[in-house]
């Protein structure tokens, strides 16, 4: 029974009113942090000044944003179809820039889009070398030989 | 007006050296192909050329770049028109009558209207950015901390307001973008505030990983799993041309879209985002026979497209003349001549003539290349598109990693760039609105500076903002909008401007 009121309770909760908290939330986090820095005086304003300044009002807007919320969509009906593919995209992106600096550019973006090409979008295997080997070469070339754009490179020189 | 003319003569001799119109032409080509694919954004596209601009003289990068800009507006209409997808925000009205001249065989007038009504909002955009610029130069020498804090603060209200949706998400995201400013060295103490001993947060949060996080990444992690509408055959050149009727019913959308989207321009804000909502809104009001729009109404073509590019020239007069950038956008472009040395703002134009003036010069021809490059090769461009978006979004994720990457050789931005991807993923999911949240981290310092400044100047009275007339005239134009915004909690009438102009049903 108890569970039965807690998912319908789930289901009535709207989307303002779930962003309303973040927002007090964050502005309770942000008032927390700010206590390391001295807010000053009116006539000297601190460091913590403008910071406590914001907290505040993003409390207020959270507060108003849960009040206004009432007619917004439940958060149960918020489609998140697309949400997996978003994370294993960002997840691949984690991965590039934590290797961009140890294994250079051109062999962290030709991995990236393979991995995107070959595993996520399944892609003609000829198709996904070309492409995902092709731009890591090409963009390095454009970008750190013709435009000089300093380009990591790995320790093997490539 | 002499003057003006000497020295627009003086900006041609820049703007026609070989050099700088070899980059013009660069820019508006890269422009018109970041407009086209949908998540990259003129913003991620300026950003991704950014470091390239580097080693440029500062006259050259400003010319590159800012054909970039408005070479994304003109490309962003192109695939509205055919496919019904906005390349980029400002193009989203363009979608609703262009598409439907597609369908009824009708696209080649209307991607000419789009073309010839940009050139012509362009060229008066850049008209009124030669005017009007210096003379608020002139009159902004007399703006000290509390005028510029209250010209801030009236900015990001007026893009509140004008915004359309719920005011307090949209200034809770306006606080988010402050409170992101504040990351990074105190420049009055010298503190470090919320860096978590990260050495690089003591910089600051640049705007270019927020942008393109924001912007860019999130809109790959919506779209990723979908497929692009299929093409339809490209209109052939003799095709394209409008028929008398189509062209006489341009004629006012243009001259009101030109001069409506100079004026919301000036504003800061998604001002080119704004004006051409505004502008297809006024059109459908006006019209004698507003049932025809939603059907393939060439008004509906004509009016948001040139409200979209006379707003984007509209965007450097606050830039060039008061050092403020109104945009995201132009928050990028301060920084590239900020590179150089260079600082936007009312000394610009009397100290660096030559650079100022070929920048305006340089926007006419840039104008004229894309009206050139635009009908004529309108095929070609198009045939990028006949590329999967399976290919194309993975190349678009590997652009935005090098752009973020290469503005300042950081593995940080980029990682700062993903975990906005994901905010800006999870907001837009939540219905907020994000361009406040860019141009609330791109004014923070000079807000809180200004805040600051005006209170020591005051012994602490916050009053100085009242006693000032130029503040307090802003303060209370501010104060308007925001009682304007709240009339929807005291009167039944749920109906917010969009509404009045006739947009609720499009939307």
């Amino acid at each position: 029974m108890e569970a039965e009121n807690a998912s319908d309770s789930g289901r009535k909760l709207r989307s303002d009113q779930v962003s309303g908290l973040m927002l007090c939330a964050l502005a309770v986090y942000v008032w927390w942090m700010n206590r390391a820095y001295p807010v000053g005086t009116l006539s000297e304003p601190g460091p913590g000044y403008v910071p406590l300044l914001l907290a505040i009002f993003m409390a207020v807007m959270g507060l108003l944003v849960i009040v206004c919320g009432g007619k917004s969509v439940p958060l149960a009906q918020l489609q998140w179809g697309e949400a997996g593919r978003a994370a294993a995209l960002l997840m691949a992106c984690g991965v590039a820039a934590f290797a961009l600096e140890r294994l250079g550019y051109r062999i962290t973006m030709a991995a990236m889009l393979i991995f995107f090409l070959g595993v996520l979008e399944r892609r003609k295997p000829v198709m996904v070398a070309l492409v995902g080997v092709g731009f890591a070469f090409i963009s390095y070339y454009i970008f750190a030989t013709l435009l000089r754009v300093p380009l990591p490179v790995s320790p093997w020189g490539v | 007006m002499v003057e003006t003319f000497h020295n627009l003569l003086l900006g041609f001799t820049v703007a026609l050296q070989p050099q700088v119109l070899i980059y013009a032409f660069i820019g508006c080509i890269v422009g018109t192909l970041v407009g086209m694919l949908p998540g990259v954004g003129p913003l991620a596209g300026i950003s991704m050329l950014l470091p390239a601009t580097f080693g440029l003289d500062p006259i050259i990068a400003m010319v590159l770049l800012a054909g970039v800009y408005y070479g994304a507006m003109y490309g962003g209409s192109t695939t509205s028109i055919l496919i019904r997808l906005p390349g980029e925000a400002a193009s989203v009205m363009t979608c609703i009558d262009g598409y439907a001249m597609t369908q009824r065989g009708r696209a080649g007038p209307a991607l000419a209207i789009a073309a010839i009504g940009s050139f012509i909002a362009g060229t008066l955009g850049v008209i009124g950015l030669m005017l009007l610029a210096p003379t608020l130069a002139n009159f902004a020498l007399r703006f000290g901390p509390p005028e510029y804090a209250a010209l801030l603060l009236l900015g990001l209200l007026m893009l509140a307001y004008m915004t359309g949706g719920s005011m307090p998400k949209t200034l809770a995201m306006a606080g988010l973008g402050l409170l992101l400013g504040m990351i990074g060295i105190d420049a009055m103490s010298g503190y470090t505030r919320f860096s978590f001993d990260v050495v690089e947060l003591a910089d600051g949060i640049g705007i270019v990983p927020v942008a393109v996080g924001l912007f860019g990444i999130s809109e790959i992690l919506l779209t990723a799993s979908q497929a692009l509408p299929e093409l339809p055959k490209n209109p052939a050149l003799r095709e394209l041309m409008p028929s008398g009727e189509e062209l006489r019913r341009s004629i006012g959308p243009i001259a009101r879209g030109s001069l409506l989207g100079f004026m919301i321009g000036i504003i800061p804000g998604s001002a080119h985002i704004i004006s051409s909502f505004v502008s297809y809104g006024i059109e459908r009001r006006i019209s004698k026979t507003p049932e025809r729009f939603g059907n393939g109404a060439i008004e509906g073509v004509a009016g948001p497209e040139s409200a979209n590019n006379a707003a984007a020239t509209g965007a450097f007069i606050p830039m060039m003349a008061l050092g403020i950038p109104t945009s995201p956008v132009t928050a990028v472009m301060i920084a590239a001549v900020m590179v150089h040395g260079i600082s936007p703002g009312p000394m610009l134009i009397a100290e660096q003539p030559n650079l100022f003036w070929g920048f305006v010069a340089s926007m006419y021809v840039g104008n004229v290349v894309l009206l050139i490059l635009n009908l004529p090769m309108v095929g070609l461009f198009v045939s990028l598109l006949r590329i999967p978006y399976a290919y194309l979004y993975p190349c678009i994720l590997a652009f935005c990693i090098l752009g973020c990457y290469s503005v300042s050789n950081s593995v940080v931005d980029v990682w700062i760039m993903l975990a906005m991807g994901a905010v800006g993923y999870t907001l837009r999911k939540l219905n907020f609105d994000l361009a406040p949240v860019a141009l609330g981290l791109v004014l923070a310092p000079m807000l809180e500076l200004s805040l600051r400044q005006s209170l020591a100047m005051s012994a602490g009275h916050y009053a100085i903002f009242l006693e000032r007339p130029i503040a307090a005239t802003m303060l209370g134009l501010g104060s308007i909008m925001l009682l304007f915004s709240l009339k929807p909690f005291f009167s039944k009438a749920h109906s917010d401007w969009r509404a009045k102009v006739g947009l609720d049903e499009v939307n």
